[in-house]
């Protein structure tokens, strides 16, 4: 009776302990993949969470990370307070180690606070506030570019390639900045600001305006008065094209308009302003008419995301959470799947990847804050109804003209 | 110089668009006092009405104003039938919440239908002007000058000589009076609703080419009407088109000596300071006329 006992409890152990051998080996690397898929951020919320999605599936069919499959634990964060407490819930009940996310900034700002506080990786992907790595977190990584690299591109372009065009050295292009006054006009007209007494070029205007305005006619009066030659915008939807049209109306001259994503980079503002939009420039993530040499994995991207979800991408959310998700994994590779925050931070500073090495035409170098500086803004125009990567030559798929933008 | 024209011909045209804005809520609310703080989702259900009559029929918003104006008199006298008419001896304050129920309840309705994407249509015209010298008008904002100009006129006139005119004075100076004798109240509440409705309803279809709409664009089209009703005096059709043409000049020229960030806060700091010095506003008839709310 006791040899029997003993040999049926001798099986048993067995099978367990195999049981938890089997386990630990196919135990997947699992990650928090935290979005807003429902509420007013959902569209391009949901936008973003496919790029990443297929970045897991694609590595997954590659043998996943250090020899493990990837999953992600995904969760739906509409607000800031449920950033807050799903975040809280994946580390405390699940047990994750790293939450990546967010596309919106004030998303990520709370969520990555909490994973700070647990002294966990928070993995940014989409949210450009300059705050998000300024708060000093040792937790924090962010594969995207960051709001003042927006500025950065747009005062760069002012001086280095219209300058020359119309004869004038770098000090004396004037540039005029033109924002709608809520937080997201407010913080990057002070970028601007920075960014043009670095760059050395003359601000010649600053000039706010209230985004629901039904009219924006002094805005335009006042861009005449000071004559720039350059006009960067900083506007939401409906008003970036109340501008464009009565910029058209009032006939303003200048040689070149570039807006800071927002209301320009939409298709509803070339579809409003037909061929006042031809040749209005803007910066913003690397969008899909772009020079694939320069951006290794686009075309498989946009072939895969085409597979599964069938139909073009809707924005280059996708693909900038496409490019993050490939750079963290790449990460977790060289750690072994540790995620432990000392550990993968050190990691992550090793790394160096040139620009265009990534299906964003991003490069790798994360600095002390979390921040990839190499992750670059690209400018584009409006050509032929299509919004095309004009700006610097490496993604560039045409040159950029200037000519006097709302005049056609 | 010339920029200082533009600036004045910028004002004034904006101007324009104030008065037509306002023309409907200046029978409603300056004429026969009632309060309507739906004013601007009125505007929006007219805009979007024309916005889908360009998309799907193809139908010029101009051409459109035939169909949107008789559909906004019905939703006029349905509202007036339906949810004003139910609490007529309640207090003012009652009919202002009901209004600005009706406010919300018609914004959200319309983000659940058309959500909260902004809509504009291209015409021919949407960006046509005309240039004298230097200075450029704008065509749509001429013709909506000039609709403002002719629908005030023409209420003035209506209230001045035709009976249905006479009969909504005489209910708004004195309700119970005028009931006395043989005024059919309740059915002239109708018409005049119905009828600022329709002339709300015009003037969306004339801001469209121009502008744009989205759900909650009515708030700031309600508030705009009620400054330049009160401003340029109750029941006043001149007032009510100098009171636009006012604050269009004070937008532009605020907007373009101080900046345009300030230009609402500085026209509402002239408007607090001329009711303080002239309650019945800039060309009100005189005492009695600034009292709100219903007898």
């Amino acid at each position: 009776m006791m040899k029997r006992c003993s040999v049926l409890g001798m099986i048993i152990g067995l099978l367990l302990i195999s049981g938890f051998v089997e386990m630990a080996l196919s135990q997947p690397v699992r990650i928090g993949a935290l979005y807003p898929v429902s509420g007013s951020l959902a569209l391009l919320g949901d936008e973003s969470w496919r790029g990443a999605e297929i970045a897991r599936v694609m590595k997954n069919q590659k043998g996943g990370v250090a020899g493990k499959q990837v999953e992600f634990v995904k969760v739906d964060i509409p607000d800031v307070s449920a950033a807050k407490s799903e975040a809280e819930r994946l580390i405390n009940r699940e047990g994750l180690k790293l939450l990546t996310g967010t596309y919106s900034s004030s998303l990520c700002l709370a969520a990555s606070e909490v994973a700070a506080r647990a002294g966990i990786i928070y993995f940014e992907q989409g949210g450009i506030a300059d705050q998000i790595t300024a708060r000093g977190y040792k937790t924090l990584l962010r594969s995207c570019p960051k709001a003042q690299y927006f500025s950065r591109s747009q005062i760069q372009f002012a001086r280095d390639f219209v300058a020359p065009k119309i004869g004038k050295k770098p000090n004396e292009i004037r540039v005029a900045l033109v924002h709608e006054d809520s937080a997201y006009g407010s913080s990057i007209s002070k970028n601007v600001e920075a960014e043009a007494k670095t760059g050395g070029v003359q601000l010649v205007s600053v000039i706010p305006y209230n985004k629901d305005a039904v009219d924006l006619s002094s805005v335009i009066l006042k861009l005449k008065n000071d004559k720039p030659d350059v006009v960067i915008g900083v506007s939401y939807a409906n008003d970036a094209i109340l501008l464009g049209r009565q910029a058209k109306e009032l006939r303003l001259d200048i040689k070149a308009f570039i807006g800071t994503g927002g209301g320009h980079s939409l298709t509803s503002f070339q579809q409003a302003l037909g061929t006042a939009a031809e040749g209005v420039l803007n910066v913003d993530f690397t969008q899909f008419e772009v020079n694939t040499k320069f951006t290794p994995g686009l075309k498989e991207f946009v072939e895969m995301y085409r597979k599964m979800f069938n139909e073009p991408p809707r924005s280059g959310h996708s693909l900038a959470n496409f490019s993050g998700t490939n750079i963290l994994f790449d990460l977790l590779e060289k750690t072994g799947g540790n995620m432990e925050a000392g550990k993968f931070r050190q990691t992550a500073a090793a790394v160096e990847q040139k620009s265009g090495s990534t299906a964003s035409g991003w490069g790798v170098k994360f600095d002390d804050s979390g921040q990839n500086i190499f992750a670059d803004t690209f400018i584009m125009q409006w050509r032929g109804g299509k919004l095309v990567t004009v700006y610097p030559e490496g993604p560039a798929v045409m040159t950029p003209l200037l000519e006097a933008p709302f005049s056609k | 110089m010339e920029l200082f024209i533009q600036v004045v011909v910028s004002g004034l045209l904006l101007g324009g668009v104030y008065a037509l804005l306002s023309v409907g809520l200046t029978l409603i609310f300056g004429v026969v006092r009632i309060i309507n703080f739906a004013h601007g989702e009125l505007m929006m259900m007219a805009m979007y009405l024309t916005y889908w009559l360009f998309h799907v029929h193809h139908i010029d918003p101009y051409l459109s104003i035939l169909i949107v104006a008789p559909a906004l008199f019905l939703v006029g006298m349905g509202v007036q039938r339906f949810i004003i008419q139910p609490i007529f001896d309640s207090s003012a304050l009652m009919k202002i919440f009901v209004t600005v129920g009706l406010f919300i309840a018609l914004q959200n309705l319309a983000l659940m239908l058309f959500k909260a994407d902004f809509r504009t249509i291209q015409t021919s015209y949407s960006m046509a002007t005309l240039d004298v010298a230097a200075i450029s008008i704008s065509v749509p904002r001429l013709v909506a000058f000039g609709f403002a100009l002719g629908l005030l006129s023409g209420l003035y006139l209506l209230l001045k000589l035709t009976l249905v005119g006479k009969a909504m004075r005489a209910v708004a100076e004195n309700r119970v009076v005028a009931q006395l004798m043989g005024i059919r109240v309740q059915r002239l509440y109708l018409i005049t609703f119905g009828m600022g409705s329709a002339l709300t309803g015009i003037a969306g279809a004339l801001l469209l080419p121009f502008t744009y709409v989205f759900p909650t664009v009515g708030g700031i089209y309600t508030l705009l009407a009620f400054v330049v009703v009160v401003l340029g005096g109750l029941g006043n059709m001149a007032g009510a088109f100098l009171g636009g043409l006012f604050i269009g000049l004070v937008e532009s020229f605020s907007g373009f000596y101080v900046s345009p960030a300030l230009k609402e806060a500085v026209y509402f700091v002239i408007f607090i300071l001329i009711l303080l010095v002239r309650p019945q506003g800039l060309f009100g008839v005189g005492k009695g006329t600034e009292e709100v709310g219903l007898k």
